[in-house]
């Protein structure tokens, strides 16, 4: 490997070791969006506040999150000894007296404990593994969130960070591009395109400059898995960036972050600057001759800058408004240079592959679709985390172990399995986390962020809702997505206060057939909440039109029919849907 | 009212600035930092660093739903209007706030003290159904505890 960054490597791992046997207890709560949003500095004063008072030998530090989202803020806690840690939750502000008591008089705080991360299970507190809500991940992307400070390089680097950057350096490009073939990774987005041959198309390009694109718009709500990573882990997307750019002999790269996620944008810029006080971005990177620039850009809430043409006319200083493809971005991207576009999940496992050999990177699972992928649950469930888990396993798993079950007196009814554009799915316990089952049902597996709805929620004020956010975020190019979508709403407007007429299912029907027709994937996909509700809930429509009645008591000018649902069986369900 | 600042004092904030290099948007960023919205000159100011045109600037700058065009309220409510949100009782809750503040999104109260506008969903979905008061989330409302918050703002400020 390089010999300066094998140096900063080693550097990196001696100071890590001798902060692991300071003999101090270590305190680490995370700090991100989610923990913020549940009072993580309140907390952090808090704790600091006594380990002052109280002269402990303790220090604390903070974390990305370990995607307990809904018991945030969790905080670890090591034993001076080094052989303990326990994580623990709900360490909000008003619990933060009494949990650092215990720690102070060298008690563990059973109440408040997730599970034991290092050491053995004690009386009170089982093993972080055995936790229903861990069982079943394989955390590759996750490995560092939790343990290091996401605002350090030296953790990063202790924790092997760059050293697949190393061996990069060591190939040339087409072998970096065949490993990642070889890989099988697909896009993260969810489109599943293979992440190597979009490498190859600009690794082929002629012109230069070229630039790679980071896509960290995660526009999709209900999906947060990006900003798991871009505020846990941001040095694993500048070493992903950083492989990519030989891969692809990139000169540039835009990282585009939404305007929701300010912390992941400081955490990114944060990084950006200490990559480059290390010599790993910049000019002649490592000593190498290499050249490669990162620019942290912030977006300014746009959903079409999620997809890639309108994302670069965004850079570009224009309206972000998506255009026909081709040229495809490889072609003429930003400012007309050759291209590439990926999702942040996409470059972060680049450095695994570059690590481990493409090899060990797809053995995970037995799923066509290679490796783990990242997921955000929401919605009547309990427990609305974020999980990494290899491809394939059943909603029925995700319901009840990585969710922790429905709500009180919640029944599942359905969920949308990836944003505003993919579509919405009956309650089936059988569908697996893979591509082809939804593609077969006319819907996509997207980014990652699941929601699940039950009972109390109404399908046609789902389809209302999913159709208004389409017309709003509508770039107005295409008429058939411009008009179309307030079209829709207006239909949807008009049934939900009891004016539903029987042509209504001809006048969506033809929303359907011509909106595919617009420029962009957003027009196109726009009414596959409708499509597929129409299809997967019949009765529903049926209901709301002709019988002027909504089950789940959501319409108020309607009359109520609140009433278990139908149960389903997945064989039916799936023949409803696929119908 | 708001006083608009002067040209010079525009110009030297985007200074750093240069066409075609990706530096509108960043442009427009610093500018709604410093005053919390882009004034009118400021379209002109940065039209004429960036080599461009006001037209093209204020097209840009219209696109996105977070460049705001009007000085902010003191204390801004933002509704979430994502799925988690609305699955949990988010439409109540939006009811119940507007009904509590008397005014529709992007609307501000006398004096400019409250104002409401739409949030979109940054996965904090577990507090859901939510609301953001100058940016920090207020969750798990119910249209009771989103009223009572509301008076709270009201009365914060009398
Ligand atoms: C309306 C719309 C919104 C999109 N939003 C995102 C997004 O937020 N993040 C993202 O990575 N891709 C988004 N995409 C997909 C991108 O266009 C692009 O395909 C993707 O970034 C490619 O990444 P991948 O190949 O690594 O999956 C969106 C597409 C469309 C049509
Ligand atoms: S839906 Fe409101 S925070 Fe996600």
């Amino acid at each position: 490997m390089n010999a300066k960054l094998e140096s900063i490597i080693a550097e990196a791992k001696r100071n890590w070791q001798s902060e692991q046997n300071s003999g101090r207890i270590r305190i680490r709560v995370t700090r991100d969006t989610s923990s913020l949003a549940r009072g993580a500095d309140e907390t952090i004063a808090k704790l600091q506040g006594a380990i002052d008072s109280k002269k402990l030998t303790a220090d604390l530090g903070v974390t990305g999150s370990w995607g307990f989202c809904w018991m945030e803020p969790c905080v670890t806690v090591r034993s001076a000894a080094g052989t303990h840690t326990i994580l623990y939750g709900n360490v909000t502000p008003d619990r933060a007296g009494e949990f650092i008591e215990a720690i102070a008089a060298g008690r563990d705080f059973p109440e408040l404990a997730i599970g034991v991360v290092e050491g053995n299970a004690t009386a009170d507190i089982p093993l972080l593994s055995d936790h229903p809500f861990m069982k079943g991940q394989v955390r590759r992307l996750m490995a560092n969130i939790g343990t290091t400070d996401p605002e350090s390089i030296e953790h990063y680097l202790a924790h092997d960070g760059y050293a697949g950057f190393g061996k990069a350096l060591e190939m040339d490009a087409e072998a970096i591009v065949k490993e990642m073939l070889d890989s099988g990774l697909g896009g993260r987005a969810g489109a599943g395109f293979p992440t190597g041959r979009k490498w190859d198309f600009l690794r082929t390009a002629t012109a230069s400059p070229r630039y790679l694109v980071c896509n960290a718009d995660e526009g999709d709500p209900g999906a947060w898995v990006n900003r798991v990573l871009l505020e846990g882990d941001p040095h694993l997307i500048v070493e992903g960036l950083l492989i990519a750019s030989l891969a692809t002999h990139a000169d540039e790269a835009y990282i585009y972050i939404r305007y929701e996620y300010p912390i992941a944008f400081a955490r990114m810029q944060k990084a950006v600057e200490q990559a480059r006080e290390k010599g790993l971005v910049g000019k002649n990177i490592l000593g190498s001759g290499k050249d490669f620039e990162i620019v942290v850009f912030f977006g300014a809430g746009a959903y079409v800058c999620g997809a890639e043409t309108g994302l670069m006319s965004s850079i570009d200083g224009y309206r972000g408004m998506p255009r026909i493809k081709p040229p495809f971005p490889a072609q003429a991207g930003l400012w007309n240079k050759p291209t590439n576009v990926n999702n942040v999940e996409s470059y972060a496992n680049a450095p695994m592959i570059m690590r481990n050999g493409a090899q060990w990177w797809s053995s995970v699972s037995d799923a066509k679709e290679k490796g783990t992928k990242m997921f955000t649950f929401s919605g009547s469930v309990n427990w609305a985390g974020c999980v990494e888990v290899p491809f394939g396993p059943s909603i029925g798993t995700v319901v009840d172990q990585w969710c922790g079950g429905m709500r009180e007196g919640r029944v599942l009814k359905g969920f949308q399995p990836g944003g505003p554009l993919s579509g919405v799915c009956a309650a089936n316990r059988n569908l697996t986390l893979t591509l082809d089952p939804y593609r077969e049902l006319g819907l996509f597996l997207g980014g990652g962020g699941i929601v699940f709805f039950d009972q109390f929620t109404c399908v046609l004020d789902m389809c209302k809702f999913f159709l208004a956010f389409c017309e709003d975020e509508s770039c107005a190019r295409c008429t058939t997505c411009r008009g179309g979508t307030q079209r829709a709403v207006e239909i949807m407007r008009r049934i939900q206060a009891g004016g539903g007429r029987d042509s209504d299912f001809t006048n969506l029907q033809t929303l359907v057939t011509t909106m595919v027709w617009s420029n962009c994937f957003h027009g196109q996909f726009a009414m596959t909440t409708i499509k597929t509700a129409l299809k997967a809930f019949p009765d529903e429509w049926q209901e709301h039109i002709v019988e002027k009645k909504c089950r789940a008591g959501v319409c108020e000018a309607l009359e109520s029919g609140l009433q278990p649902v139908r149960r389903v069986e997945p064989e039916e369900a799936l023949a409803l849907a696929g119908s | 009212m708001t006083v608009e600042p002067g040209v010079e004092e525009l110009r030297e904030l985007v200074a750093e600035f240069q066409p075609n290099r990706g530096h509108v948007m960043p442009a427009l960023h610093k500018v709604q930092e410093k005053y919390g919205f882009i004034p009118r000159p400021a379209f002109e100011v940065i039209a004429r660093q960036l080599n461009s045109t006001p037209a093209l600037i204020f097209g840009a700058a219209t696109f996105y739903s977070d460049y705001r065009l009007h000085a902010p309220p003191e204390t801004e409510i933002a509704w979430c209007c994502g799925p988690a949100c609305r699955v949990l009782g988010g439409q109540r809750v939006l009811d119940a706030i507007q009904d509590e503040l008397g005014i529709g999104f992007d609307e501000h109260t006398e004096g400019d003290r409250l104002g409401l506008h739409v949030g979109q969903c940054n996965g904090t979905c577990h507090e859901a159904p939510q609301v953001w008061v100058n940016g920090k989330v207020r969750g798990n409302l119910t249209p009771e505890s989103a009223r009572e918050l509301v008076r709270e703002l009201k009365a914060a400020g009398e």
